[in-house]
């Protein structure tokens, strides 16, 4: 039981990184029906930028828990977010922007020519910058005293202070989307704009700005996301959002993609199947991602509209 | 084309200075080649000596005599040169040489600042040369734009044609026999960018009109000599494998990408995990290959393992189809990626311990022995018209005859009811469906079809490279394939297979920007989906999809499939 327990938690935690970054595959498919392939490199980009704020403030080690918790976790926050949102952003503008009328085929194969640019760029050039180590291999993410490296046993079973991080962020960043979603102007825009573009442009909105606050969204998640990821892995590595990135889509797709809870229940699905699966299936951890993947197809065969149910299926 | 803001009365008083200036700059073009453009010899192909030019600088001088007489013909005047000054765009040819030279000097003055260590080790020589370029090009922007070339309504005596196709064809198997040949990349750089300049001031002249009408005229002499040059390409390497190995591996990796671009090309499904196909074949021939390594201990004749390979790779088209081809296009790409990585996956894990022992996990399976097809031992050279080929060259003919049974599938089936079912859906599946085109049906052909031919290729593959290694198969070659068919042209033959070859060749010859790669290529991707959708070689129904609101293209295009019509149709005369 207690083994099961602690499968269930991990699978808990690694769910809750899928779904932040799934919600930003998610609300761009909803509103322009684009699959964002780049958005795992958004991710990525997240946790190297949250790193390259730990490097400007001069590297802190030996913090104690208030700062360090009060100060420094939320300015490598901020900082991911800042370098997520500004890339995602110009991607939007100069990559897919130009695309919007174009055959579907345009904007994807765009995408996932961003994709291998981002992930280059950052490979090549991230350890040009003085200070800042070569990203061609993974390094060790900054220790954030207060999270890394503790834990607590309830019950037989261990919790990882950084599983409870990325659990808690799951549900404060969950909390801030349905207010974002329901209370705010820009928000409900969103909605109306996934619901009918054209009637939204007449009733006043701005499309343009609509699909920058989707992008902008979905990256901030993502850069969240980022530096759960380099607190519960302790390294980064630069090509960490190629996975992390399909991953997140198969969630979103699991959970119906134009559906922002969707996105969320799926990437909590998706982690535990695959925690589940690696400790009880047949093979082992070996196998996690072809049953992950298997997942996906069989959603696509059985329930195409996802568990919650998506907004848009059948757009050829 | 630039415009300049300079009304057409002034062009036409400008008219004699500018032509002047431009055969003043062509001339100083040719003349540079006498005087040496480096100091170092080492740099480029040694251009350091006076009055002896390198091979490159020869080739330097036909762009800049081609600019020359592009400039200098018109001016013998309107009624002495009667039907030549319609037949080609002498204005726009001129302007193109004179662009194009001054880019090649540009590229040769930075290969030689590179290599030798700096601007110091120019000469005069290549400077002279940009600036016969830069003043040719500003003659040839103040000229009159051209009219229309008329050389696409002519229609020359039948020999004359076949001779035009077999002598470009033998031009192009020694451009590029030449290419190859050029070990260092400034040189093969500096050569493709005169092939490039040299192509398009043809293009611009109006010779590809003529072309294209000779081409259709003579389709079966054009398929026939083209197959022959290619068949002959490895006659020009002198028994050298190095380059061998390259061009099969070229064949290997268009044959794949034109599988692909039936179902990118045609029926428009975005396939992200076609590699895993082209993996599937290689590991089938690979286990029933009697390799000391191979896991099957069954080694049938290769004909029958190719056609094994191929039938596996196609039912897994058929089990990751089936599902998919149901919904939506983005959900496809995204299943098929996701397929790409569990096959890979698999590969990975059926090594004994996480599974049957089949692959050998990461180590993959080496040690592939030569295809021997019906007594013909592809490790042996051979010895043809005296001269001595290498072992690829028999991978080579062989992936040749493989890539003609794959153009032959996809011209026939883009001509026939299938095919245009296909595009139909590729247009507007709704509508389609709608006409009664059985969708599903079709799409799963199209997807299964191309998982046969990539296994098909994949087999051959898996003998040429000796080992398969689920590493071989990883998403970025997918990424590379589907970047092949949409440089080159969506649905097009010729198109696929230059996109091919540029994607291969180029890394091959480029080694000093290998880090590089890849960044360029996602910059490539982007560029192209932005300001070229349709490709190097455009399919033209394609490209009026990709430019739906540009009136003046379906002009272009209605009126070229009218002129079309009216030449296999002549109106009789008489009447």
């Amino acid at each position: 039981m207690d083994f099961f327990l602690q499968q269930l938690i991990n699978g808990l935690s690694l769910g809750a990184l899928y779904a932040l970054i799934a919600v930003g595959y998610t609300v761009v498919y909803g509103i322009v029906q684009l699959i964002n392939f780049a958005h795992g490199e958004i991710f990525m980009i997240g946790a190297f930028g949250a790193y390259a704020v730990w490097i400007v403030i001069g590297k802190p080690t030996g913090w104690d828990v208030g700062p360090s918790l009060l100060v420094l976790l939320p300015l490598m926050i901020i900082g991911g977010i800042a370098a997520s949102v500004t890339v995602a952003l110009l991607t939007e503008r100069l990559a897919y922007r130009p695309l919007r009328n174009a055959p579907r085929l345009a904007p994807l194969i765009s995408a996932i020519g961003v994709s291998v640019f981002l992930q280059e760029a950052v490979r090549l050039f991230y350890g040009t910058i003085p200070g800042f180590p070569d990203a061609k291999a993974g390094f060790p993410f900054p220790t954030v005293t207060g999270i890394s490296g503790r834990m607590v046993e309830v019950g037989g079973v261990i919790l990882q202070f950084s599983t409870l991080f990325t659990i808690g962020a799951l549900i404060v960043c969950t909390v801030g989307l349905w207010y974002f979603v329901n209370r705010t102007k820009v928000g409900r825009a969103m909605i109306a704009t996934s619901q009918d573009p054209d009637t939204a442009r007449l009733m006043g909105i701005n499309v343009d700005r609509v699909i920058m606050a989707a992008f902008a969204v979905g990256a901030a998640l993502a850069a969240i996301a980022g530096v759960a990821h380099g607190l519960r892995y302790q390294t980064i590595i630069g090509d960490m959002g190629f996975m992390a990135g399909l991953k997140a889509f198969t969630a979103a797709v699991l959970g119906g993609i134009g559906n922002i809870y969707g996105a969320l229940v799926g990437g909590v699905v998706l982690g535990v199947v695959e925690s589940l699966s690696a400790a009880y299936l047949g093979g082992g951890s070996a196998w996690k991602d072809v049953w992950a993947f298997g997942l996906l197809i069989l959603v696509l065969v059985f329930r195409p509209q996802g568990l919650l149910g998506a907004k848009v299926v059948d757009r050829a | 084309m630039i415009k300049l803001p300079i009304s057409d009365e002034q062009l036409q008083r400008l008219q004699l200075p500018a032509r002047i200036a431009g055969i003043v700059g062509s001339a100083l073009m040719a003349g540079s080649i006498a005087v040496p453009w480096s100091y170092d010899p080492d740099a480029l192909d040694d251009m350091s000596f006076a009055m002896a030019p390198s091979p490159l600088q020869l080739h330097f001088l036909v762009l800049a005599l081609l600019g020359l007489l592009a400039f200098a013909v018109p001016l013998l005047g309107r009624k002495r040169l009667g039907k030549l000054a319609r037949l080609a765009a002498w204005n726009a040819a001129a302007r193109t040489a004179a662009g194009g030279g001054a880019v090649v000097a540009l590229v040769a003055i930075a290969a030689i600042g590179i290599e030798a260590g700096g601007l110091v080790n120019t000469e005069p020589g290549v400077w002279v040369a940009l600036a016969g370029g830069i003043l040719a090009l500003a003659g040839g922007l103040l000229l009159p734009p051209s009219p229309e070339p008329g050389l696409g309504r002519m229609k020359p005596p039948r020999w004359v044609q076949i001779v035009v196709i077999v002598v470009g064809l033998a031009a192009v198997v020694f451009a590029a026999a030449y290419a190859l040949s050029l070990s260092e990349g400034g040189e093969f750089f500096l050569f493709a960018a005169l092939a490039v300049a040299l192509v398009l001031v043809l293009k611009e002249w109006g010779a590809f009109g003529w072309l294209s009408i000779a081409a259709a005229d003579n389709k079966r002499v054009l398929v026939a000599a083209a197959f022959v040059a290619a068949f002959s390409f490895p006659f020009t390497q002198g028994g050298s494998d190095a380059n061998m190995s390259i061009a099969a591996q070229v064949l290997v990796f268009a044959a794949t990408a034109m599988g692909l671009n039936i179902v990118i090309g045609l029926v428009g499904l975005l396939d992200l995990g076609y590699i895993a196909f082209l993996g599937a074949g290689a590991f089938t021939a690979a286990m029933l290959s009697g390799s000391a390594f191979a896991t099957i201990n069954w080694e049938p004749p290769f004909w029958l393992t190719a056609l094994i390979a191929a039938v596996v790779a196609a039912i897994l088209g058929l089990l990751i189809g089936t599902p998919t081809l149901r919904v939506s296009g983005d959900y496809l790409a995204i299943v098929t990626l996701a397929f790409g990585e569990i096959f890979r996956l698999t590969m990975i894990n059926l090594d004994g311990t996480d599974g049957p022992n089949l692959t050998h996990g990461p180590n993959g399976i080496p040690g592939i022995p030569n295809l021997n097809f019906f007594g013909f031992y592809f490790g042996d050279p051979q010895h043809l018209f005296g001269i001595e080929t290498g072992r690829f060259a028999n991978y080579f003919w062989l992936m040749l005859l493989v890539m003609a049974f794959i153009i032959l599938v996809f011209t026939n089936l883009n001509r026939s009811r299938i095919g245009r079912g296909w595009v139909a859906i590729r247009e507007d599946e709704l509508a389609a469906e709608a006409m009664g085109v059985n969708t599903f049906a079709l799409k799963l052909l199209a997807f299964a079809g191309g998982a046969f031919l990539a296994g098909l290729a994949g087999a051959v593959r898996a003998h040429q490279y000796t080992s398969v290694v689920p590493e071989q198969f990883v998403f970025l070659e997918s990424a590379f394939l589907v970047a092949a068919v949409v440089l080159g042209g969506m649905g097009t033959v010729m198109g696929v297979i230059i996109g091919a070859t540029i994607l291969k060749v180029l890394p091959e010859k480029l080694r000093f920007f290998e880090d590089y790669r890849l960044l360029l290529f996602g910059l490539l991707m982007v560029f192209m989906m932005r300001f070229r959708p349709e490709g190097i070689i455009a399919d033209e129904r394609r490209q009026l999809e990709f430019h739906a609101d540009d009136e003046e293209l379906a002009e272009e295009v209605e009126l070229e499939l009218i002129a079309w019509h009216d030449h296999y149709n002549p109106e009789p005369k008489g009447h």
